[in-house]
């Protein structure tokens, strides 16, 4: 290698980002490039530059640590809901971080993209050679993905689009296969491009290369362009031809065995040694010479990309800083009518002296400036994530947990250690966060700010369906793989996996599909937009960055996505959608119109004791985070007192601290069933308390991922890059035992510190079972703060909260009946029923009951129009006479009164449903006739009475489940208590009434199914018209009662009960009967719909979280069990 | 729910274990992993269906379908010839169980009342003036109305028929419309309305009965070709052509030979199709015994396609292409569809799999299906060498040759036993293996073009590399070219 090495640079080189053609990520381009001793390697994707960041950064990886950074993939769209994807081939190698530190240090690294014209032109890779040029690309791009009639995700771009400005941009043509008129192409390009175009030459092993390789030499030598070698890479190795293949055949639709002549006729499209190439190139050793000049000529570098800030924020006549630290102060007086404290000042001092110090001065005021207009509009927002951190932030009112009374971490922050730019997250109502983005567009311009992307990957359920298409399976096999899978989280396509879904794993063609799909996973297959990722730039964005269309009209992204924005550091902002913010602000409405009170996120009084006990009781339906079935069982357990409670509470139902072990010694500790103790280490080694203070808040027990590092760097001593290293190697679980020579690091400190060698390696099997999904402190206090919010409410105003909740629908846990239920049973409210005299488009609140009865709007009803609900509170005025008036003078079509006599909405004008269907479809569809209505008269006849039989109570209440979702005239199993009674089945309250050990029977509509990450258990929650049963059954039981768990809608269960100390009763299911068949017995007009709570993940699969199976080990993510 | 396959229909064990039409797929394997769901094949059941109604005909020229899953026959004045209406519906059921088939009868006074009783009342025979009492039981389900309609009417509380039939008339069609009303009057016998047929399209036949028994083997073929040549002008006035031509020679004692010739294409070109029947006859392994001599001869033509006037071409390109169709057919009438082959291209890098021999005879129709495997051979560009040979060696013949290391083309080789000494070569054109074929473990080859000094042009191909600790790589020669 010593010879050749450095002697040959690779080109050109497409990765995954050019989708369905590209068969290896950027970063393992660049790697194997680096490894086989190239001098560079040119990423050029095809019409796009989505990938370049990828292949950026993991040089820059390369460079900093000599090893790959791991590859990090989003899996939801809050903080920590990623995995980090280790580079496979760089487990086996065996070369010195210090080594490939250097080697990358000279690796050049050209970016750029492959334009694919839409008129046959042959491609021409283009590279900027500096920032102008870039500039040019990008515009280029942008413009080509913006024309008239252009697709999402499509480029399409004429030759002439390039010729027009090519200044500062470096070509290589690559040749199809016919040589034609390339002399006259390269003429026009070195017009276009004086110097700066070369003829690209590729030795595939087609048979004619030699001879094709002498006629490029002779176009090339006539042209007086320089010949290049290049071997137009598709993947790093030729291992990954099959996967290409594959690739082409999706992309193509067509099947492996019909794909013939479009797939690759060899292997040949791998990177190659230097000496390989220039053996390939003998004929023409000056074109391996000329990749060196190419890069060479490149200038351009994506970390020149400096970012700016936009400048709007500051009125003329201040200076960033002054204006930010004006506002600061002025801010101050409001949020601290008292006299902002001490401690806060202290605090705000050192924050705007850090933020003069990084020059983020402009970015704090970009924010305030999006929250300031949200406050004025009257939309409840509030930041998010490390952000809780910052004092001034709290000060502007961008996040709301008070530093007075909660110790902030500006360092998690913002820090000058770490480069990376503030990171705000805000969230707004989700209901009116457009408004929001629209004036974020209206303000900075179109050309100025942007949606970032978000890269749809390849999840296990999407790889297996096409790469099954691909090789030719039939739609049915890979359906079973695909679906027969409980959502498609989970680690890898198993064995298991495939067996359950009734096929053979080891038949070779089934086998072959899972491997590819193995392969395919985390690939990019396109890019679509981000929900609320913006970045704003000073000048025009499309020269940063290009541009695309979006699927929605006139929505734009940039073809970046979040990371790669943090990557290049350049500013964004998350302006995301929260439901319970929406909730909230509805409540406070409520409230302020009754004259109840006048709240807002900052008013609600604090340490009510109220409102505590009834999380203590784990009452918390429909509060913000804590309403799952997981959070419902901690909060007896936990307790929580006061506010930090809370952000324990938000935290500990977390895979991290559930993983780690953390959660049992903390709840221990909280019970004072153990000692709080700190360990020291001796005393010439560090002050004894120390861990105190990293630990005191959680009892001693690392609870945060801040803690987690904070430990190694206390206890451990180390240093910021031997913690980065270690979050990174935790995260990972490098297979060549990184993680096991941190173990080793850490223990050994803290032994040497002084530490007990039990407690030391305790601490460490604790960080490890963070892995990167400990919750963040801060996150969690900004979280905590809306639980709070929200369970105040409830306690208090449990009828305006539970409107506002129903108002804000669909959000949350839970379906209507179940939070009307929660409202009527723990809240006292009164429920009314929907009437046309009464009810209007929202839900809202009555004077009467206690002190307000909440009645229930059309908007319950399933497919009523909010115009038809208005007109009907419009029109109202005394009331209505009968349906024709009503249909009238609302001017409903048929369609709406057929809606309003189904749910029963009559009863006040003297019909009850029957009667009131019977009445309103003698109603004409359309329209009053003219005539008719000038006359103000009745269009119908009269019709003698001849009666309907009577609709029994069974009936109403299952006519009222299927149309509204809830009836306040009962509940079905109440209706269906006999035959249940006679079966010796309990009802819910008896059940939790029962022994704990003892044997018993129970039977509901089902409302949740759950099952946690690890696949040991299945939760269900049945509910009866007494209450609520949970019940647990273990994965072996689940697989004997498949049937009954996946399609029963009242099921009746049989087991032993469990309780805990805490008086939680579980039924530990052993028998399961689907009893569904009941609720057809009770109407066979109606069917009985008991809407699944929104948490069911049987119907509403989560999000799937297909896990890279080279990261099994990887902890999951919250399913929120334990 | 877009884009969700879901169930069509349910045998009894799946209806069983509940399922129901209309689940989806997923659903439906969620709760039973094991379930066998075959793909619903719509064509297919309009095709049987059909065919069933074809069967029918024997019962009454008056059939139609009752779609989907129905078929509806007016008896008026059929029933006797079987012996009542009781012994005709038995008839049809024997017939449908020894098919294989369940099904469900009724006869009644009007279409609807058969339709409804049949599906909801249980079958049976409905003597006239009955009809009413027979269906007020039956559920308003039966008048077959938009399931929107049926909801409403079970909620008003109203099931039956009898509960509509007591409602005044003119309730129900202010709210659900006339239509609503006369249906259930047919329903219910009040009024009657007649069946729209199925009538099956007349085949090309043409036919000649004797008045004497014929004997004479010269006369009968002299009809043969008279009625081709009218079953030509009969196909070219309704502008189609046949694809099968059958004859049928009824004996006079009652035996039938049928003898049928096949075209490539379809054609009424009444002199081709004559010489296809001469070959036909000539190859008759046991050939047509007059016995006591014919009553009459017909001539069907069962598979009609359309058939357009042809205009031949400036380049006569077309004529000779049917010529060579001609050719073709009278091949395969002679020695059978299997026995005559033709190359076709096929869509693959592999030089062995690239050309496939295909039944010459094959139907249009079958190779217009196969579009992705069959296609056309490739154009080299222009002023290009060959890249193909024009004859390939298989399986390839091993040679010993002496090549430059690590991917040169050979310089020397031997085949069979004569030394060539390479003066010219181009290569290596790498093949890899087909990866997906089953138990595929080809190894990759390296093809060579080389032409010998005395100017022969060779296909050689090495398997293997020259790598150390390796078997030494393995040279073939594959093809020759002209």
């Amino acid at each position: 290698m010593t010879q050749f090495a450095r002697t040959f640079a690779e080109p050109v080189a497409a990765t995954n980002f050019s989708f369905l053609r590209g068969a290896s990520p950027g970063p393992n381009l660049v790697l194997t490039s680096l490894l086989l001793g190239h001098a560079g390697i040119g990423i050029a994707d095809r019409n796009t530059l989505a990938g370049v960041v990828r292949a950026w950064s993991a040089l820059r990886a390369l460079r900093e640590d000599g090893q790959p950074a791991p590859e990090k993939i989003r899996e939801g769209g809050s903080p920590g809901e990623y995995v980090w994807m280790e580079n496979p081939a760089f487990a086996e190698l065996s070369l010195t971080r210090e080594h490939i530190r250097g080697v990358a240090k000279a690796f050049k690294l050209a970016v750029g993209s492959r334009l694919v014209f839409a008129e046959g032109t042959p491609d021409i890779v283009v590279y900027p050679a500096n920032r102008q040029g870039w500039r040019r690309l990008c515009r280029l791009l942008s413009h080509g993905n913006q024309k008239e009639g252009v697709q999402k995700g499509e480029c399409r771009l004429v030759l002439d689009d390039l010729l027009a400005d090519a200044r500062d941009l470096l070509l290589i043509l690559m040749p199809g296969r016919s040589l034609d008129g390339l002399p006259a192409l390269l003429a026009r390009l070195d017009d276009a491009a004086p110097g700066a175009v070369w003829l690209g030459a590729t030795m595939h092993r087609r048979g004619d290369d030699r001879r094709r390789l002498a006629r490029l030499k002779a176009i090339a030598a006539a042209a007086r362009t320089p010949l290049l070698a290049t071997n137009d890479v598709l993947y790093d190795a030729p291992e990954q031809r099959d996967l290409q293949d594959v690739l082409t055949c999706i992309r193509e639709g067509v099947s492996i065995e019909r794909a013939g002549r479009l797939l690759e006729v060899n292997a040949e499209r791998h990177l190659k040694t230097p000496q390989e190439m220039t053996r390939l190139f003998r004929d023409a050793p000056e074109a391996i010479a000329e990749t060196q000049h190419l890069f060479s000529r490149i200038e351009f570098d994506l970390k020149q990309l400096e970012y700016e800030y936009p400048d709007e924020p500051v009125p003329p006549g201040w200076n960033d800083q002054a204006w930010l630290e004006e506002l600061v102060r002025r801010c101050g007086e409001i949020r601290y009518p008292q006299g902002v404290p001490q401690k806060v000042t202290g605090l705000l001092r050192k924050e705007l002296d850090l933020i003069a110090r990084l020059k983020y001065a402009r970015y704090f005021l970009t924010i305030r400036q999006i929250v300031e207009f949200a406050q004025k509009e009257g939309i409840l927002c509030q930041g998010r994530g490390s952000a809780a951190n910052s004092a001034v932030c709290y000060v502007l009112g961008i996040t709301a947990v008070d530093p007075a009374e909660n110790d902030v971490l500006f360092e998690r922050f913002l820090s000058t250690e770490r480069r990376e730019p503030p990171d705000i997250d805000v969230d707004f109502e989700h209901e009116r966060r457009e408004e929001v983005i629209q004036w974020i567009y209206k303000t900075y311009g179109r050309d100025r700010a942007g949606i970032a992307a978000t890269v749809i990957r390849y999840r296990p359920r999407s790889a297996i369906r096409d790469v099954g298409k691909a090789l030719g399976l039939t739609e049915d096999i890979t359906a079973r793989i695909a679906d027969t899978q409980w959502g498609s989280w989970g680690t890898e396509i198993g064995d298991e996996r495939v067996r359950q879904a009734g096929l053979d794993p080891t038949n070779p063609t089934v086998r072959r599909a899972v491997d590819f799909a193995v392969r395919l996973l985390g690939f990019p297959r396109h890019l679509s937009q981000h929900v609320g990722g913006f970045i704003l730039a000073r000048g025009r964005l499309d020269e940063l960055v290009p541009i695309g269309k979006a699927a929605m009209a006139e929505r734009t992204f940039i073809e970046w996505d979040r990371d790669d924005i943090d990557e290049l550091g350049l500013m964004k902002v998350d302006v995301l959608a929260l439901g319970m913010l929406t909730c909230i602000r509805k409540a406070f409405d409520l409230l302020r119109e009754h004259d109840v009170a006048d709240l807002g996120l900052a008013d609600v009084p604090g340490g009510d004791k109220a409102t505590y006990d009834m999380l203590c009781e784990g009452k918390s339906l429909g509060v913000f985070q804590v309403e799952s079935r997981a959070q419902m069982n901690m909060l007896p357990r936990l307790r929580p007192r006061e506010f930090y409670d809370l952000v324990i509470q938000v935290a500990i139902v977390r895979p991290g601290p559930i993983q780690g072990d953390m959660v049992h010694p903390y709840l221990r500790r909280r019970a004072g069933a153990e000692e709080v103790s700190y360990p020291s280490p001796s005393p010439d080694h560090g002050p004894f308390d120390e861990l105190y203070t990293v630990l005191c808040k959680t009892k001693g027990v690392p609870l945060f991922q801040e803690q987690a590092m904070k430990l190694a760097m206390v206890a451990a001593r180390f240093s910021d890059s031997e913690a980065n290293g270690l979050r990174k190697a935790m995260a990972t679980f490098r297979s060549d035992g990184t993680i096991g020579s941190y173990e080793d690091l850490m223990v050994g400190r803290m032994v040497e510190r002084g530490y007990e060698p039990d407690f030391a390696r305790r601490c460490f099997e604790q960080i490890k079972g963070f892995g990167s999904y400990g919750f963040p402190e801060s996150h969690a206090a900004s979280f905590a703060k809306l639980v709070y919010i929200s369970s105040y409410l409830k306690c208090h105003h449990p009828a305006a909260f539970a409107c506002a909740l129903l108002n804000s629908q669909p959000m949350g846990f839970y379906a209507p009946a179940q939070i009307v239920r929660e409202a009527q049973e723990y809240g006292g409210v009164e429920p009314r029923a929907i009437d046309v005299s009464f009810s209007g488009w929202d839900n809202w609140l009555e004077r009467g009951g206690k002190p307000f009865a909440l009645r229930l709007g059309f908007r319950q009803i399933d497919g009523f129009q909010e115009e038809w609900g208005l007109r009907i509170e419009a029109a109202r005025a005394d009331g209505y006479h009968d349906v024709e008036d009503l249909m009238r003078r609302a001017v409903l079509p048929g369609r709406a009164m057929r809606l309003l006599a189904d749910a029963d909405a009559f009863r006040s004008l003297g019909l009850d449903r029957r009667e009131a269907l019977w009445a309103v479809r003698r109603l004409p569809d359309d329209d009053a006739l003219p005539l008719f209505a000038a006359a103000q008269a009745r269009e119908l006849g009269s019709e003698p009475a001849v009666p309907l039989p009577v609709m029994p109570l069974p009936q109403q209440i299952v006519a009222d489940y299927q149309t509204v979702r809830l009836s306040l005239k009962g509940h079905p199993m109440g209706m269906l208590r006999p035959v249940f009674r006679r079966d010796g089945v309990l009802s819910c309250a008896e059940l939790d009434n029962r022994p704990d050990g003892s044997w018993a029977r129970a039977a509901g509509v089902v409302l949740v199914r759950q099952r946690p990450g690890n696949g040991k258990a299945i939760f269900i929650t049945l509910e009866d018209e007494t209450g609520i049963a949970n019940i647990l059954l273990w994965a072996r039981q689940f697989e004997r009662f498949r049937r009954e768990v996946m399609s029963g809608r009242l099921l009746q269960i049989e087991g032993r009960v469990q309780k805990s100390r805490e008086g939680v009763v579980h039924l530990m299911g052993q028998r399961v009967v689907d009893r569904t068949a009941e609720l057809g017995s009770l109407s066979d007009t109606h069917r009985t719909e008991i809407a699944l709570a929104r948490a069911d993940e049987l119907r509403n699969p989560p999000p799937p979280r297909g896990r890279h199976p080279r990261d099994v080990r990887v902890l999951p993510k919250s399913r929120d069990f334990h | 729910m877009r884009n969700a396959l879901r169930l069509v229909d349910c045998d009894q064990r799946a209806v069983s274990l509940g399922l129901t039409r209309d689940l989806t797929l997923a659903d439906a394997r969620a709760r039973i992993p094991s379930l066998l769901a075959i793909e619903a094949e719509p064509e297919a059941d309009a095709a049987l269906l059909g065919r069933l109604a074809a069967f029918c005909d024997r019962f009454t020229p008056l059939v139609a379908l009752d779609l989907p899953h129905g078929l509806m026959l007016d008896i008026t004045g059929c029933a006797h010839l079987f012996g009542g209406e009781a012994e005709l519906q038995a008839a049809i059921g024997r017939w449908m169980r020894a098919g294989g088939l369940s099904h469900r009868a009724a006869i009644a006074g009007t279409p609807e009342a058969a339709h409804a009783l049949s599906r909801y009342g249980g079958g049976g025979v409905v003597p006239p003036g009955e009809e009413e009492a027979r269906l007020r039981p039956l559920p308003v389900a039966a008048l077959e109305l938009a399931p929107e309609t049926v909801i409403a009417l079970s909620r008003a509380g109203l099931r039956t028929l009898a509960d509509l039939a007591e409602r005044p008339s003119f309730t129900l069609s202010a709210r659900f419309g006339e239509d609503l009303a006369t249906r259930l009057r047919r329903t219910l016998g009040h009024e009657d309305a007649r069946i729209t047929p199925l009538r099956p399209p007349p085949a090309c036949v043409v036919e000649r009965h004797f008045a004497e028994p014929m004997l004479d083997s010269e006369g009968l073929a002299e009809v043969v070709a008279r009625l081709i040549a009218e079953a030509a002008r009969v196909l070219e006035l309704r502008g189609e052509g046949g694809r099968a031509f059958e004859v049928s020679f009824f004996r006079s004692d009652g035996a039938v030979r049928r003898l049928t010739v096949e075209t490539g294409r379809p054609s009424r070109d009444a002199a081709a199709i004559l010489r296809l029947w001469r070959e036909r006859i000539d190859t008759l392994a046991d050939p047509l015994d007059p016995g006591f001599g014919f009553d009459a001869v017909r001539l069907a033509v069962p598979i009609c396609e359309p058939l357009g006037e042809t205009q031949a071409s400036l380049d006569r390109r077309a004529v000779e292409d049917e010529a060579v169709a001609d050719l073709v057919d009278r091949l395969v009438t002679r020695f059978g569809r299997d026995r005559v082959l033709r190359f076709v291209a096929q869509d693959t890098h592999h030089p062995v799999r690239a050309a496939k021999a295909m039944s010459a005879a094959m139907p249009a129709a079958m190779s217009a299906a196969l579009p992705a495997s069959i296609s056309a051979w490739p154009t080299p560009e222009p002023d290009e060498p060959p890249t193909r040979p024009l004859q390939l060696f298989e399986p390839p013949q091993p040679v010993e040759a002496l090549a430059e290391v690590p991917d040169g083309p050979p310089i020397r080789f031997r085949w069979r036993r004569l030394i060539h000494d390479v003066a010219r070569a181009e290569g290596p054109e790498r093949i890899a293996p087909e990866w997906w074929r089953d138990g595929s473990c080809e190894p990759m080859r390296d093809y060579y073009r080389v032409e010998d000094a005395q100017g022969r042009r060779f296909w050689l191909f090495r398997v293997g590399f020259h790598e150390p600790g390796q078997d030494p790589p393995r040279w073939f020669l594959h093809g020759l070219f002209a």
